[in-house]
């Protein structure tokens, strides 16, 4: 793991045990250097002393060049295991006496060497003036001792400096791993409680104080904050509510209304179908008696009375098919619904037919595409073709050419049915009232029609989920386009 | 250290042929010069510290140049060292170390008498001369010079001899008449 992932309580840990060891490592260091140091003095001193006073012992044996008294004295030496060699020189620099009596040559140096102490392989030596008071010089002493007592001292001081500082380092460890937890308890308690506001989303919570420090000071502002979002998404909640109460209050008077205006409708339709329908019996009535009138009394009437009788008849008779859409339009609204797949292109060409048949005096180019269907039901689609083909069989009455084409596109990912004529058009001004009931924009005198057409396609394909519009022009044609 | 030095060469040069006469008498020059470091005489009042030491000698001068070279230019603290030759017993005054030549053994009776209680140290090379009352002997042995010292006679003389100085040296005593 990379150091700057590890955890905030090994990493204090860490650095504390690094600090002090550092101190102590050094301290150590100065420790032991300075006890070899003050050793190795104490050590010089000490052979110095030693050198200065055999040397005044030796003053004697040294001016009478009394060998046996020099090896005596020198043989002294013996008391410190330390000491390894001594010599005694003449003035001349001859050697008078050595210990160990019998020296190895290599152990005592040839000729006196300048006076002084010093290490030299492996060993400290001494070279001191030999002189009676302040009095001329009468030769040179040399001692020598190892320095076993050095690497000893150095040994000692190193094994002192090694347990202080094992102990030094887990009295720190223990204080580091008490201690670490001042620093990293509050920032741990802090990184769980932000841990569990933004997983749980629950911001009731809140991080433990620990002190007045900085840490304390992050705490509160934390804190601080954890209450401003709870005070926040509180409000939110409530203000969400109060939208919703708002939008459920809404949808209510909506839906009020709209059963309102359901019933009101359909008291229309109901009074419409019923006045359509009591129409009619006075209105047979009319035609009838005017027919009796125009057989059994034709002479008595004159002609200007026949001809009002006949108008009066051909009067009735247009109100009869007024009612009749009437009542088909209000059927149309009233009608259940049987949804099924309708072959649009089978139905539309049936209509053609019969449109063709009954009207054998204007004969239009009817192109219907193959394979238009839709979901619906079919009674109430073969009343729109019906009456859209027809519109379109009608309006093209003064063409030379006639045409009418049903077709579909495809428009914004939906299907859209077309029927297009080039007939007499309408003007654009007026597309909001072609499908109006009893709207229209040409004179019964020009194309006859009830202006209920229309309308009654208008509902049936509103009652099927869909939308109707026309696009034309004056003598250029109209397209109806719907959806379903 | 100049002179120093050419003592020490001088004495290297001679020591090398110790056993003969001149080497004999250089090193007991050396050893006479060395006596006044390890000897105190008696506090004379007044005296003033430069007053020099003298080593006199009595009778024939075995040491021909060898003991004024070792002293030429030496101190005892601030007493700078002299050295007298003395033919007479009476001439001697003030002599304090004397060394009494083999010329004159047959005369030693008479000599001491003639110093006793002066506080003279007397060395020489003559035969019994500290069994017979003289303080310090030159004892030749085996190609060494050896000393022998009469305690009593210096203490007679009030002379004092340093314990390192007797250390080296074999005591004698006066035999008892």
């Amino acid at each position: 793991m990379a150091i700057r992932d590890w955890p905030i309580k090994r990493k204090l840990t860490v650095i504390l045990l690094l600090i002090s060891g550092l101190v102590l490592l050094l301290t150590s260091a100065a420790f032991v250097t300075y006890q070899v140091i003050t050793f190795r003095q104490t050590m010089r001193n000490n052979l110095a002393t030693r050198a200065r006073i055999l040397a005044a012992n030796s003053t004697a044996a040294l001016a009478f060049a009394n060998e046996a008294d020099a090896t005596e004295i020198l043989a002294a030496l013996k008391y410190d295991p330390h000491m390894i060699a001594g010599a005694l020189y003449l003035a001349d620099g001859r050697v008078l006496a050595t210990y160990p009596a019998a020296a190895a040559a290599d152990l005592i140096p040839a000729a006196p060497q300048p006076d002084g102490n010093r290490f030299e392989e492996g060993r400290l030596v001494a070279f001191t003036p030999v002189a009676q008071g302040e009095n001329a010089r009468l030769g040179t002493l040399f001692i020598a001792s190892d320095t076993q007592a050095v690497s000893d001292a150095i040994r000692l001081s190193a094994i002192i400096a090694i347990v202080v500082l094992a102990i030094a380092m887990l009295a720190a460890y223990a204080l580091a791993a008490a201690l670490q937890g001042r620093i990293s308890a509050p920032i741990l308690a802090l990184a769980e409680t932000a841990t569990a506001a933004s997983t749980r989303q629950d911001y009731s919570v809140r991080a433990p104080k620990f002190g007045e420090d900085e840490l304390g000071m992050l705490t509160d502002a934390f804190n601080q904050m954890l209450g401003r979002i709870e005070e926040q998404k509180k409000e939110l909640q409530q203000h969400a509510k109060i939208l919703e109460q708002r939008v459920a209050e809404r949808t209510g008077e909506l839906e009020k209304r709209a059963a309102e205006l359901q019933a009101a409708n359909s008291e229309l339709d109901a009074f419409a179908y019923s006045v359509s329908h009591d129409l009619r019996a006075p209105l047979r009535s009319i035609d009838g008696f005017s027919q009796v009138l125009l057989e059994d009394y034709a002479t008595q009437l004159g002609d200007a009375g026949r001809d009002s009788l006949q108008r009066v008849r051909a009067a009735s008779q247009r109100m009869a098919t007024l009612i009749d859409d009437l009542l088909k339009l209000a059927r149309v609204t009233r009608a259940e619904m049987r949804t099924e797949q309708v072959d649009l292109s089978g139905m539309a060409r049936e209509v053609v037919a019969e449109i063709q048949r009954t009207a054998a005096d204007h004969q239009v180019e009817f192109v219907i595409a193959h394979g238009l269907e839709a979901q619906g039901d079919s009674r109430l689609l073969r009343v729109v073709l019906d009456n859209l083909l027809r519109n379109g069989w009608k309006y093209t009455g003064k063409r030379p050419q006639p045409r009418v084409e049903f077709t579909a596109i495809n428009e914004n990912g939906g299907r859209v049915f077309v029927i297009k004529d080039n007939g007499a058009g309408f003007d654009m001004r007026y597309a909001d009232k072609l499908f109006g009931v009893f709207q229209r924009l040409h004179s019964a005198a020009e194309f006859e029609g009830t202006g209920v057409g229309l309308a009654t396609v208008r509902r049936i394909i509103n009652r099927h989920g869909g939308r109707i519009w026309a696009q034309g022009a004056v003598d250029q044609g109209a397209s109806f386009y719907f959806t379903l | 250290m100049a002179l120093l030095s050419a003592v020490t060469a001088l004495m290297s040069a001679l020591l090398l042929v110790q056993g003969q006469r001149a080497s004999e008498h250089q090193l007991k020059a050396v050893f006479l010069f060395n006596f006044a470091q390890f000897v105190e005489w008696p506090a004379v009042a007044a005296q003033d510290p430069r007053t020099p030491l003298l080593i006199g000698i009595l009778g024939d001068d075995p040491f021909g140049p060898f003991l004024d070279e070792t002293v030429r230019g030496e101190h005892l603290g601030l007493r700078p060292i002299e050295v007298r030759r003395y033919s007479e017993l009476k001439d001697i005054a003030g002599c304090n170390i004397l060394f009494i030549s083999r010329s004159e053994t047959e005369r030693v009776g008479p000599i001491f008498a003639a110093l006793q209680h002066r506080a003279i140290l007397t060395v020489s090379d003559g035969e019994d001369f500290a069994k017979r009352g003289g303080m310090i002997q030159f004892v030749n042995d085996k190609n060494r010079i050896r000393l022998r010292i009469n305690l009593e006679a210096a203490q007679a003389a009030n002379v004092t001899i340093s314990s390192k100085l007797l250390r080296v040296a074999e005591i004698v005593r006066t035999p008892k008449r």
